[in-house]
């Protein structure tokens, strides 16, 4: 096979998490019972009109911001007419000619290095509604009809099945910080379709396109995308043209099938819609929605990086949002990050896994946290006990003190007890003073593991470090 | 006894003084409109509820001058259980499961709605006569047309069946059918109403307003159907104004304004001789009336065809018969569902309309037509601001002629839309409208003055409607108050 240039574009629909519709009142669910959240505007009934639910022009503004689109200050929307019968109105309010955002990028990390995959627009529609085929029937669910969309186009500036890959999730990762959508490819709420041509030279002008649909996971869209350059590359190989079309992803056989051929020439005949008037966006108006903007995943990874956690565990805190978010509250204190997050990742993870909380709903306040991390700092703690008192200290509101003294588990930090019992082991075990002394490291470790087990583990393991150094010499 | 054409303040009285009830209304109402069957005015009647609402009313307080007044109700504007055919045959199944604001409005003022009025199909006609259900008749004659496309409303208020009737008008629906039959009839300003419940035909350029038989009871009904509604995002918020305040009132120094297209030879000279005659009492009362030029004028019509067919086209799409209106039964595929439901829904002119409107918004016609339209109707919108920086009102005929018979040949498209060229440039622009009858042609058939004001200014033209309505002082009971006994 020979090697060709794909050049790749990604076309993204993510449902808006609003509490109603885009141009009704109806609610915004997934999962109820079929044509149960719907009126007569989402019906499309003669007479009806639609009103602009302003939480969809707010989470565009989000969303273009976190984009690194340019905010487009005056827009209207327009009427895109085909009919198609989960299309009530047989026309769809979409932004033809005025997307809000424009002119944007999102970076991604490819082998290393990094890349920039721009958006050539991104703006706001309405969804269709859900058919499903029966026999010769189709049913149709209007519950979907009126979600609000945001559709993202990229530019051709995509080359594989990988970056695209990453494309879509930095997006998903992007939106769901920013509380814009769901992203759940599985439940509709994320959609991705993929336009795929390949070339022989930079200096070509674009090959024929396919358009992928119907891609059920981000894996998926990658394979999909290779699957179909594979398939190009076979055909301009032997000679083959073909025509430009829309192909779906199959996920049993894993490869995508054919659809339908483009036709050319589709003629949507858009017009300004006369039912909602202009928007106007004011720079106040922006602002007041981009500080309500959390800080995003990359930023989160650099301070956390900054603040002595591994990258590794870096990531891990930005792909868990409520964790993130809980070791944002602690960016500014002086603790010892690296701790907090390894016991974030750590044992806090698995009990909230274990119980199936949110961090939220436990005891730990931030206050209980920081003293547990510097407990741990200063080896009053061991993380050994700390697995014992974990659950009370995340379901009471008893000090951290109190559970240690009522668990027992208080380390003996009494200079005193401690050194009668190091003073003892010392002149029980010549040999291994002995040994020290000609420099064994491994001598002064069974020492200290004596200790531990003439004071049954309870020495601060610090402080009896310190004085069997001292005894010693 | 007969109540329904004394005016609305000598009912309102005799219903606070228990002396009437509102069921004396609504049946004198039946009967007015059984006598006038054969004007046609009516596609539903609203018999049994009507009687229901009118019976309940008898325990209300009278709380306000509509109460208990039966209204009709053109048939294009949503009733909740009420049957809304807009005057088509896709439709003629149609009972909607809610209100329009309009109506909800009605409502409120506890206003009993009496029926729903014939007119073109979707409001695509001037004459009625593209109604599914067959044109009504002008009470003056019934060889001539209402009007249209609220031809019913009209005919019903022209017969004394009522006092009130709703309208609509796209480009004159309201103002022309109300010149032909002799009644008042007001386009509001474009947003001063909501239109949440009114089928769409051009949403940039529909607008309900009331017809009535005199000035007074017009600016009432507005009163009534007025203001913001969350539901309509292109309806205004204004303060709240009573219209009738300058009723009464002189018209001492007020600057009227006569665009010279308006006189032009376009209008029948029996209709220009009584416009000048009606010019000549205003000068005569102390108001300056000066002939003007106002540019754009003679293109309305163009850009109302681009504008108000292309909106159409959208508009209604949305009759596929998948779910309410007539369906193609067991049709074989979607593709025949919507063929045939719409080859055998839609009539002859709404077909045309929506082939035209798709055509102008196609490819690169859009640009080309259709944006083209609305940057030169924001021009004349412009232009008619000009006018308004030295003029209170403008004034010109309603119609070029009057009505015409009712067997006049329909074979040219173009004829319905010159029916209305005079009043279309207000729908473009915007403006409120109104016609007020101010006399008769050699076959005594009324004729109608237009008088515009600029936006949201309705209250300024009933000052000047009633002015003249009081000088005037016509006969405007078609049957010389003898049909209706």
């Amino acid at each position: 096979m020979s090697n060709y240039i794909p050049t790749i574009g990604v076309e993204v629909h993510v449902e808006l998490k609003t509490k109603t519709k885009i141009f009704s009142n109806s609610t915004n669910g997934y999962g109820q019972m079929a044509n149960s959240l719907t009126n007569v505007i989402d019906l499309g009934y003669p007479g009806t009109l639609p009103t602009l639910n302003e939480e969809v022009i707010n989470l565009g503004i989000k969303a273009a911001t976190i984009l690194n689109c340019k905010i487009r200050k005056v827009m209207h929307f327009d009427r895109k007419n085909y009919f198609y019968p989960d299309n009530p109105k047989n026309y769809q309010i979409t932004q033809a000619r005025t997307p809000i955002g424009y002119d944007g990028y999102v970076e991604i990390n490819v082998n290393g290095e990094s890349k920039k995959i721009y958006i050539e627009e991104m703006h706001i529609e309405e969804d269709t509604c859900k058919s499903a085929h029966r026999g010769t029937k189709t049913l149709l669910d209007f519950n979907r009809a009126g979600v609000p969309l945001i559709e993202i186009v990229t530019k051709p500036c995509i080359s594989s099945g990988e970056e695209v890959k990453l494309y879509l999730e930095k997006l998903r990762e992007l939106l769901s910080y920013g509380e814009i959508s769901d992203c759940k490819i599985e439940e509709g709420s994320m959609r991705a379709d993929v336009n795929v041509s390949i070339r022989k030279n930079e200096t070509d002008p674009f090959g024929t396109k396919a358009e992928i649909k119907n891609i059920g996971s981000i894996s998926n869209a990658k394979l999909g995308v290779e699957k179909e350059i594979e398939r190009q590359t076979k055909l301009y190989d032997n000679g083959e043209t073909f025509k430009p079309q829309t192909r779906r992803f199959d996920d049993k056989i894993g490869d995508t099938v054919l659809m339908r051929i483009k036709e050319t020439g589709n003629d949507y005949r858009y017009f300004p819609e006369p039912d909602i008037p202009f928007v106007v966006l004011t720079d106040e108006m922006i602002n007041n929605v981009v500080e309500t903007l959390p800080m995003l995943p990359d930023e989160r990874r650099k301070k956390y990086q900054e603040l002595g956690i591994s990258e590794l565990n870096a990531n891990k805190l930005v792909a868990n949002r409520p964790l993130s978010d809980y070791m944002n509250t602690l960016l500014t204190e002086k603790t010892n990050h690296k701790i907090a997050s390894n016991l974030l990742l750590g044992d806090i993870s698995a009990y909230l896994n274990r119980t199936e909380k949110d961090i939220k709903e436990t005891t730990l306040t931030k206050e209980r946290f920081l003293e547990l991390i510097s407990l741990l700092e200063k080896e009053t703690l061991t993380s050994k006990n700390l697995k014992d008192i974990l659950d009370t200290v995340m379901e009471s509101d008893t000090s951290i003190k109190d559970i240690i003294k009522e668990k027992g588990i208080e380390n003996i930090t009494d200079d005193t007890e401690i050194r009668n019992v190091i003073k003892e082991i010392i002149s029980n075990n010549p040999d291994s003073v002995n040994d020290y002394h000609n420099g064994h490291d491994r001598a002064i470790k069974y020492l200290m593991g004596q200790v531990m087990k003439e004071t049954k583990g309870k020495a601060n393991p610090k402080l009896a470090m310190d004085i069997l150094t001292e005894e010693l010499n | 006894m007969k109540y329904l054409n004394k005016s609305i303040t000598e009912i309102h009285e005799l219903l606070k003084s228990k002396k009437l009830k509102p069921i004396d209304l609504v049946e004198e109402a039946f009967a007015n409109i059984e006598n006038n069957k054969e004007y046609n005015a009516y596609i539903t009647l609203n018999k049994e509820e009507a009687i229901k609402q009118a019976k309940e009313l008898e325990s209300k307080e009278v709380d306000n001058l509509l109460f208990g007044l039966p209204i009709a109700v053109k048939d294009n504007i949503v009733t909740k259980g009420l049957l809304t055919t807009c005057g088509s045959h896709m439709l003629d199944n149609f009972v909607p499961i809610y209100d329009a604001t309009v109506v909800e409005k009605l409502k409120e003022k506890n206003m009993i709605i009496i029926g729903k009025t014939n007119m073109d199909e979707f409001g695509m006609g001037s004459s009625s006569r593209t109604s599914y259900f067959g044109a009504p008749k002008n009470p003056w004659d019934k060889t001539k047309i209402a009007g249209g496309s609220s031809g019913g409303s009209a005919t019903t208020i022209s017969c004394r069946d009522v006092l009130f009737a709703l309208g609509s008008d796209t480009g004159g629906s309201i103002r022309q059918p109300a010149s032909y039959t002799g009644i008042v009839g007001m386009k509001p300003t474009y947003g001063r109403v909501s239109r949440y419940g009114l089928v769409a035909f051009a949403s940039s350029l529909d607008q309900i307003g009331p017809l009535t038989k005199n000035v007074y009871e017009n600016a009432v009904l507005l009163n009534a159907i007025v203001g913001k509604d969350e539901k309509d995002l292109t309806s205004a918020r204004k303060k709240e104004e009573d219209f009738t305040r300058l009723i009464g009132e002189d018209i001492k120094g007020m600057k009227i304004a006569v665009p010279n297209y308006l006189m032009s030879d376009i209008v029948s000279p029996e209709i220009i001789s009584k416009i000048k005659d009606t010019i000549k009492v205003l000068e005569k009362n102390g108001a300056k009336v000066d002939y003007v030029d106002v540019k754009y004028l003679d293109k309305a019509m163009t850009l109302y065809q681009i504008i108000a067919m292309g909106e159409a086209s959208s508009n209604l799409a949305r009759f596929d018969g998948i779910r309410y209106g007539h369906s193609k039964e067991n049709p074989k595929d979607i593709q025949e569902l919507y063929f045939e439901t719409r080859a055998e829904g839609f009539g002859e002119e709404v077909k045309r309309r929506i082939m035209v409107g798709s055509y102008l918004l196609s490819g690169e016609n859009a640009k080309i037509y259709y944006n083209k339209a609305l940057s030169i109707r924001d021009d004349m919108k412009k232009e008619f601001i000009n006018v308004f920086k030295n003029y209170d009102l403008i004034i010109g005929p309603t119609t070029t002629t009057t009505a015409y018979n009712l067997d006049d040949p329909m074979d040219d498209p173009l004829k319905s839309f010159m029916d209305d060229v005079l009043v279309i440039p207000v729908n473009m622009a915007g403006l409120p409208g109104l016609n007020l009858p101010v006399g008769f042609d050699k076959n005594h058939m009324p004729i109608g003055m237009h008088i515009i004001g600029n936006a949201f200014e309705e209250a300024k033209i009933y000052q000047l409607a009633s002015f003249i309505e009081k000088e005037l002082n016509l006969d405007l009971e078609p049957f010389g108050g003898e049909n209706n006994e």
